[in-house]
């Protein structure tokens, strides 16, 4: 064994190597760190891990950078192979502070430099093998000896170049990488790891509406002042009597989730939250209120309505290839989907998606964000998907209008798509729930600027809806745990 | 392609027979009617008014009034009937079904409601898409009441839900029980004459015409000739549009044009020769679906041969050859009409298919000398065919004319004389002639958008002002436009207000959700006002 394969230094720093890439393996979706059972403690692990890679890559850096002018090449080498924790490390602080715009624009800006930096590395590549086929032919030409035209793409006299031969290696040497770029790229971007792991919460509950609250009313008895001397007999009263007098007698005697569990939940693992995941599509404003103001109220608002539940702080999104990492029993019970300009499924989004509904036992909450047009790609959307299912109006006194807060009116902002919820079922539980009033609107700061009794029911919807969702795939996944 | 089709024409069908099923099981006989005391029979009627009032909220709880007044009186089961209709319509299907026609079927189970409620539920289901148990709940139906009316209805459901699942088995299956099985009274013919016609659609798509025109036969005893040929054509052109069922295309076609064949009268009379007649041109029109144009002139020329030259058959043949774009020959034959003058009409309007402008207006021209009671008619015409061809002095020319000749049309010529000024870009001359029209708002609306064009936004706006005031159902349409004008004319804060108006006082109507998209798109405005809920 060579002697630097024994150093100490070369097998920390392996070591830190193969430990970091397996973070970012997680850290991009492929939930590694749950089969060592410390998921809970993922931000902290990759803080220190993606840290640690940064600051190390950094003093190595500092020293190739004092040694420059001598070693030039090994110093832009290892400047980049130093940015790759480096950018990962600014992308990761990004979105652990929920600097949405600043991580969208570090990933863009990061992915140009390394496709510049690789381009580099390529164009220099090229030069180092031309100028060694260039000395031997210079050094044949010196004895006399010929040195014949190869095959390989670095001999810029290879015979496939051509006459134009330097421009024609460049270019195919430029095309090249570019595509294996993009196959790095789609590479990278689709495939994050194995499987991702959607958990239910912890807890149970059962599936009724929530009863009405204990509504006190304070009866004070009036205060008569009385003059002492009056030739009256008058009986006071206590001054600080009052009657407590209840107008319901009813109380929280359950909690609203599924299982038998302590506190509520949906009967899954302890510390998990209830999620929002909204689903990325190509075509079309996927992101419409997104984020803090918008679609976040509602994981605000949501404790009101689901008391005892614990919910995340932010929304997340998925891409439609995304779904299809997601483990098949721990899968999300609903992602929502919203837009108001087109929507282009490929056919294998398009299988995704129905497998999603179907095998996954998914839901999706479509949200008609602003018009007819969207209406129209949406239903064509999931005729694709599901072409068996025909979609019927949804019932006010349906399971999802009612629990855990019953609705008696259908709320909507603007009827884009109608003034009546849509729904796909599939052997009893619905599949699809499409809202054709912009419900994203009212749940945003402002609400759309509409009357609080209807941006309210907006919210008891979208929390009756994820209830449903999380209900339904906690039955499910009950059953598939006793079928195995 | 072929189901599809078929699955469109049956929901289309299907869906006109939809209204009629329902009335019949909502209704009490006059025999039980007749039983209930005066009280009972007050109070029912006042549930009733709502009912039919579609004020279903009021209907509920009337209905509901008269099952604790009088819970053993012969109406009951038929108030808890209609009590559940009532939540069928507030869409509280599941409440409907448990609440309502389950205690039907469970209080009264011997009432003629029970039979309705039991169908009732397993449309419910139908409507709530719980496809399997909608299922199960028509063919309980079927098995417990196999004569009754609903057995139609539950078969005509049972058809739809097989189209939804693509059973075409079933599908089928269910149109031939309706259309060959099924005793077709008042209230039942309806729907097993749309599953006759759907069937034989099914059966001319898939070789098997004899029982395709057999089921046609069953709904159409007279007319079967005219239906065959009607219901055959489409699958015919869908079968030979493709190589592989071209052959089975065309063998329907021979079929169907042999059946009609032999149905064609034999009589010698007047009345029966135009009969023969016109169903020979049925067997012409079964040849031209598919595709074979020496069988469609043998067949014409056959007709032309038994029966004589008429208009009604030089007509038919030019326009068969128009479709198959022989222009020319197509005025051959019309110039052979017996009439003339509709002759040259049809030969003026083909060359205006053709885009032939100037030979229109001539053919015209000559009809306005033959015909000179219909002078006006052709006039029209012939400035018609000038705005076609976008020679706007010339049309203008001729509706002066017709305004002074025409008088009993003076509307008709203003109106027409607008459009053209306003197709010309001459917008003042438009609203000029918009103004003397009397067709409010439709003049206005023209008024309006001439004015938006020559940039006068001030009178644009008082125009669809007079509009918002003068007709309710375009107010929001005018207050939208409004909005629009008042961008035109930069005036932002105004346009904005205006679209905020229509979403908060038209929160329902779909021009509220146009204006609330404009106002987040152009503006990123969030605070659009508006907000509705459907009860």
């Amino acid at each position: 064994m060579p002697a630097w394969l024994k150093d100490k230094r070369t097998i920390l720093l392996t070591t830190l190597v193969v430990v970091w890439t397996l973070c970012v393996f997680d850290w991009l979706g492929s939930g590694m760190l749950r089969f060592l059972h410390v998921e809970r403690f993922a931000a902290w692990i990759h803080s220190a891990v993606f840290g640690l890679a940064a600051a190390v890559t950094l003093a190595i850096w500092s020293k190739a950078w004092v040694d420059y002018k001598a070693r030039r090449v090994r110093f832009f080498l290892i400047s980049s192979i130093a940015f790759f924790p480096w950018w990962q490390f600014d992308v990761f602080l990004a979105d652990l502070f929920g600097w949405d715009t600043v991580r969208v624009s570090m990933a863009q800006l990061g992915t140009g430099i390394t496709y510049i930096g690789g381009l580099c590395w390529v164009v220099w590549g090229l030069e180092q093998g031309a100028r060694q086929f260039r000395i031997r032919r210079l050094a044949g030409e010196d004895t006399g000896e010929y040195v014949p035209a190869t095959l390989n793409p670095l001999d810029p006299d290879a015979r496939y170049y051509g006459r134009q031969k330097k421009l024609n290696q460049s270019l195919s040497a430029f095309c090249s990488y570019s595509v294996l770029f993009i196959l790095a790229f789609y590479f990278m971007s689709n495939v994050g790891g194995c499987s991702e792991v959607f958990d239910l919460p912890a807890g149970g509950g059962e599936q009724k509406p929530i009863a009405q609250q204990i509504k006190i009313q304070k009866i004070i008895r009036k205060k008569f002042v009385v003059n002492p001397f009056s030739a009256i007999l008058f009986e006071v009263p206590p001054l600080d009597e009052i009657k407590l007098q209840l107008e319901e007698i009813t109380k929280h005697a359950y909690t609203v989730g599924y299982g038998k569990g302590q506190g509520a939940g949906y009967g899954g693992k302890r510390n998990v939250k209830i999620r929002f995941i909204r689903l990325e599509y190509q075509g079309g404003d996927w992101n419409q209120g997104y984020g803090p103001g918008d679609d976040e109220n509602l994981l605000i608002e949501l404790p009101s309505f689901m008391p005892g539940h614990k919910f995340e702080k932010k929304t997340e999104s998925r891409t439609v290839a995304q779904l299809k990492r997601f483990d098949r029993i721990a899968a999300p019970p609903m992602v929502y989907m919203t837009g108001q300009k087109n929507i282009t499924l490929s056919t294998s989004e398009t299988r995704i998606l129905r497998e999603y509904l179907l095998e996954k036992h998914g839901m999706i909450f479509a949200d008609n964000g602003g018009s007819r047009g969207w209406h129209n790609q949406f239903f064509a959307m999931m005729t694709k998907v599901l072409p068996e299912i025909r979609p019927v109006p949804i019932s006010l006194d349906d399971p999802i209008h009612r629990i855990p807060v019953p609705l008696n009116f259908f709320p909507y902002v603007v009827p884009h798509g109608g003034d009546r919820p849509m729904g796909w079922k599939v052997d009893g539980r619905w599949v699809c729930y499409y809202h054709p009033g912009d419900i994203g609107d009212a749940w945003a700061n402002g609400h759309a600027g509409i009357d609080a009794e209807i941006w309210q029911a907006c919210y008891a919807l979208g929390a009756n809806i994820i209830n449903y969702a999380y209900n339904e795939h906690a039955m499910w996944r009950e059953a598939q745990r006793e079928k195995e | 392609m072929r189901t599809t089709l078929l699955t469109l024409i049956a929901t289309f069908v299907l869906g006109l027979a939809a209204d009629t099923q329902a009335a019949s099981l909502e209704e009490m006989s006059l025999e039980r009617w007749a039983k209930l005391r005066e009280v009972e029979r007050y109070q029912l009627n006042i549930a009733e008014k709502f009912y039919r009032e579609k004020d279903y909220k009021v209907a509920l709880s009337e209905y509901e009034k008269f099952l604790t007044l009088y819970e053993s009186s012969e109406g009951a089961p038929y108030s808890q009937l209609k009590w559940s209709l009532c939540l069928v319509h507030l869409r509280k299907l599941n409440t409907a079904v448990s609440d309502g026609f389950q205690s039907v079927i469970d209080y009264w189970p011997e009432s003629p409601e029970a039979t309705a409620a039991a169908y009732y539920i397993g449309q419910c289901y139908k409507e709530n898409g719980e496809t399997r148990k909608a299922k199960k709940a028509y063919q309980d139906v079927l098995k417990n009441h196999p004569k009754h009316l609903v057995a139609a209805y539950s078969l005509s459901d049972m058809a739809d839900l097989a189209s939804i699942t693509k059973d075409e088995a079933a599908q089928v299956a269910a149109w031939r029980k309706l259309t060959f099985d099924v005793e077709r009274t008042r209230e039942s013919a309806a729907i097993c004459q749309a599953a006759s016609r759907n069937l034989a659609v099914y059966c001319f798509t898939n070789d098997a015409f004899g029982e395709g025109a057999k089921a046609l036969e069953t709904t159409y005893l007279e007319g079967a000739p005219v239906q065959v040929s009607a219901y055959a054509r489409q699958p015919i052109i869908n079968l030979t549009a493709v190589a592989e069922t071209k052959a089975q295309g065309e063998k329907t076609a021979d079929q169907a044009a042999a059946w009609i064949r032999e149905k064609v009268p034999t009589g010698t009379t007047e009345e029966e020769k135009t009969a023969a007649r016109n169903t020979w041109f049925l067997i012409a029109d079964v040849h031209a679906a598919s595709r074979r144009p020496t069988k469609v002139v043998e067949t014409y020329s056959l007709i032309q041969k038994q029966f004589g030259a008429s208009d009604d058959l030089f007509g038919r043949l030019a326009n068969w050859l128009k479709t198959q774009d022989k222009y020319d020959e197509a005025r051959a034959e019309f110039r052979k009409y017996l009439d003339k003058v509709e002759g040259q009409n049809q030969v003026a309007y083909s060359f205006r298919q053709q885009r032939r402008y100037d030979e229109a207006a001539a053919a015209y021209l000559a009809n306005v000398s033959a015909d000179s009671e219909n002078q006006a008619r052709w006039n029209g015409e012939i400035a018609m065919t000038h705005r076609e061809a976008r020679k706007y002095p010339l049309a203008i020319a001729v509706y002066t004319e017709l305004l002074k000749s025409d008088v009993d049309n003076t509307d008709k010529w203003l109106w027409e004389m607008a459009n053209t000024h306003r197709d010309s870009g001459n917008y003042k001359e438009a609203v000029a002639w918009y103004k003397q029209c009397n067709n409010f708002p439709s003049n206005y609306q023209q008024m309006a958008d001439c004015q938006r064009r020559l940039k006068n936004y001030k009178e644009a706006v008082i125009l669809y002002v007079q509009i918002q005031g003068g007709s309710e159902s375009l107010a929001p349409w005018a207050i939208l436009q409004i909005g629009y004008t008042q961008e035109e004319a930069e005036s932002k804060e105004q346009a904005i207000q205006a679209f905020q108006q229509v979403c908060k006082r038209f929160p329902k109507s779909g021009y509220a959700s146009t204006a609330h998209a404009h106002l987040q798109n152009k503006y990123k405005i969030s605070v659009t006002l508006g907000g509705a809920k459907d009860e």
